[in-house]
């Protein structure tokens, strides 16, 4: 580092080495920095050390914020609310990540075995729902999902099966908003599984196939190790959209708590029922939650692509 | 597949060219697959031309019986509040454009900084603004209500563009990318007398071309369809954004009305529709290029 021929102490006036420190460094780039700062500091430091400052405080927005120490964790810890809507949280984000990873997965596969022209022109009606705004394809599958009169249980009578409540039962509400979200990022997920297979050299394949390995056996030893790192980028992305996925669980409700998450749950806490604080405690509680899923799973597939 | 004994024959040939029928079978496959996925989305469309009477009928039918302009015509003249369907086409227009020119602009002069400029604590602020994606927009909800509400910005379109102008995703993005750029070039560039920032205007931006249609979808899509943060910021009606309006609307016509939802909903899918098919093709090429594959 040349930084160090700011200080040199040749008995230059302090002057001149301040400048000589300076005129190493790019004026763009101490002008870009200095904005980029001033950002984070007013758009990411104040409002995450605020969280912090909250969660140890109660607050309604109105009076002043009263200290309370740890007893937001506490209450926390002891708030059937809290475990059940992580419960929630958890058991949508695995089976959604599950399910979608799948299929993508499959589409992703199946399509490299066509000319790009072909992949694309799938790729784009796969990808519609993606583009969507989450409240339009809430709207709509809620629509569908109607116990009288909607297109799903049209279906389903017209194959003589019985009509089902969907949203309207608390069994069922969870798993009928999970339908609809591997819909929307199916099309999204198998771009990047299948921009990571459409590298996997043909010579590797060739080689498998001339020693006799099954097609099986080429996917799971040639292919699916030199895809991990594509892999372990849709999972982690993946933890992160599911685990603070809002639009659906605000729109299309299912009865009682049956699908509240997290994200849902801080929500109301900060601006239902205006209980700050709490509600601060909650999403620090889900930063941990979120935080040490993502670095299990970093750890977790790295182990498997040290190749 | 049954066809895994070794054919000789086929091995010189690409990847992607299987027997004749198979590869037919494999298409019929995935044709079949698009159609379960065009089926919600055509009862969306199909829906909204069709009649009240039509729109409840049991069992529900997806073909309209008479095609019918008038759920659109409800829908651009009723009022959501003090503010209607129409003036939130506008609100998202100026509010979108403006944070994904924000965000091109800031993030492809953040990748161009950080990879070849020199200034102090570069790297640690780099990973700084790595590190910030790690925390979830939820966590800062609150706070960054608060601060917006200190800023006296809330309730103007503003406080949806300001948060989002600087992105951490897009500047890393970039920084990749124009690590990839040769360094002669910015050399050549350097020997002729160019400053910094000529030579992040003459080639660096010129360059950056495929990351910035990448990363124009992105913030496209995560502006136009953003609804968290506008419910909590927004509540004057007249700076309503399309997916507030929406809800609105869902809010005030029941099933039996339902094509009125529909039609409003296709008319707010026009624009993503627009930037879909426009950039598509370079959305496929500019992941496989933006190197999330390691």
């Amino acid at each position: 580092m040349a930084v160090t021929a700011g200080s040199s102490p040749t008995g230059a006036a302090p002057v001149r080495s301040w400048r000589a420190w300076l005129s190493q460094y790019s004026w763009l780039g101490m002008g870009f920095a200095f904005s980029l700062s001033l950002f984070y500091l007013v758009m990411f430091v104040i409002p995450f050390g605020t969280a912090i400052w909250l969660s140890f405080n109660n607050w309604d927005y109105i009076q002043k914020p009263v200290f309370v120490n740890t007893r937001n964790f506490d209450k926390l810890l002891g708030d059937p609310g809290f475990w059940n809507a992580l419960w929630t949280t958890v058991r949508f984000s695995a089976v959604e990540i599950f399910v979608a990873l799948s299929l993508a997965l499959l589409l992703a596969l199946a399509l490299s075995h066509l000319r790009p022209v072909y992949q694309y022109t799938l790729l784009a009606i796969y990808n519609l729902p993606v583009i969507m705004p989450g409240v339009v394809s809430v709207l709509l599958w809620k629509w569908l999902y109607r116990t009288n009169g909607g297109a799903f249980n049209a279906i389903l009578e017209s194959v003589g099966l019985p009509a089902q409540p969907f949203s309207r039962s608390p069994d069922q509400a969870l798993w009928c908003i999970t339908l609809m979200v591997v819909w929307i990022f199916l099309g999204n997920s198998s771009i990047v599984l299948l921009a990571a297979i459409n590298e996997v050299p043909d010579s590797l394949l060739e080689a498998a196939q001339l020693d006799g390995a099954s097609a099986w056996k080429r996917f799971t030893a040639v292919t699916l190790p030199l895809i991990q790192p594509a892999m372990a980028y849709q999972v982690v992305t993946s933890i992160i959209g599911t685990m603070q996925m809002f639009e659906p669980f605000q729109l299309m409700p299912g009865p009682g708590h049956s699908t509240r998450t997290l994200s849902l749950y801080t929500y109301q806490l900060g601006f239902e029922v205006l209980n700050l604080g709490y509600g601060a405690a909650v999403s620090i509680a889900m930063f941990v939650i979120l935080l040490s899923a993502t670095l299990f799973e970093l750890q977790r597939r790295r182990k498997s692509w040290d190749y | 597949m049954t066809a895994t004994t070794t054919d000789l024959s086929r091995l010189s040939t690409p990847y992607w060219q299987r027997t004749r029928w198979q590869t037919w079978l494999l298409i019929a496959v995935l044709i079949g697959g698009g159609v379960l996925m065009l089926y919600p989305f055509a009862w969306l469309v199909l829906s909204a031309f069709k009649l009240p009477a039509d729109i409840i009928r049991i069992p529900p039918t997806l073909w309209p019986e008479e095609w019918s302009l008038d759920a659109f015509q409800v829908v651009l003249s009723h009022k959501i509040g003090g503010g209607s369907l129409a003036r939130s086409y506008l609100n998202s227009i100026f509010v979108t454009i403006t944070t994904v020119i924000a965000v091109l602009i800031t993030s492809t002069l953040g990748g161009y900084c950080f990879a070849r400029l020199r200034f102090p604590l570069r790297e640690p602020l780099f990973y700084f603004v790595l590190s910030t994606t790690m925390v979830p927009f939820l966590t800062l909800l609150i706070p960054l209500y608060v601060v917006m509400d200190r800023l006296e910005l809330l309730n103007t379109l503003w406080v949806l563009i300001v948060p989002s102008i600087f992105s951490s995703f897009g500047i890393f993005l970039c920084r990749q990318f124009v690590y990839g750029i040769p360094l002669e070039l910015y050399d050549a560039a350097k020997i002729d007398g160019a400053g910094d920032f000529t030579i992040y205007t003459r080639i660096i931006v010129g360059m950056m071309k495929p990351v910035i249609s990448v990363l124009a979808i992105f913030s496209f899509r995560a502006t136009f369809n953003d609804y968290l943060w506008p419910l909590v910021t927004i509540t004057d009606a007249g700076n309503y954004t399309l997916p507030l309006a929406l809800r609105g609307i869902g809010n005030s016509f029941g099933w039996f009305d339902y094509s009125k939802v529909m039609a409003s909903s296709l008319l707010t899918l026009i624009p993503p529709l627009i930037v879909f098919f426009i950039f598509q093709r370079n959305l496929v090429k500019g992941i496989a290029l933006t190197g999330i594959k390691g």
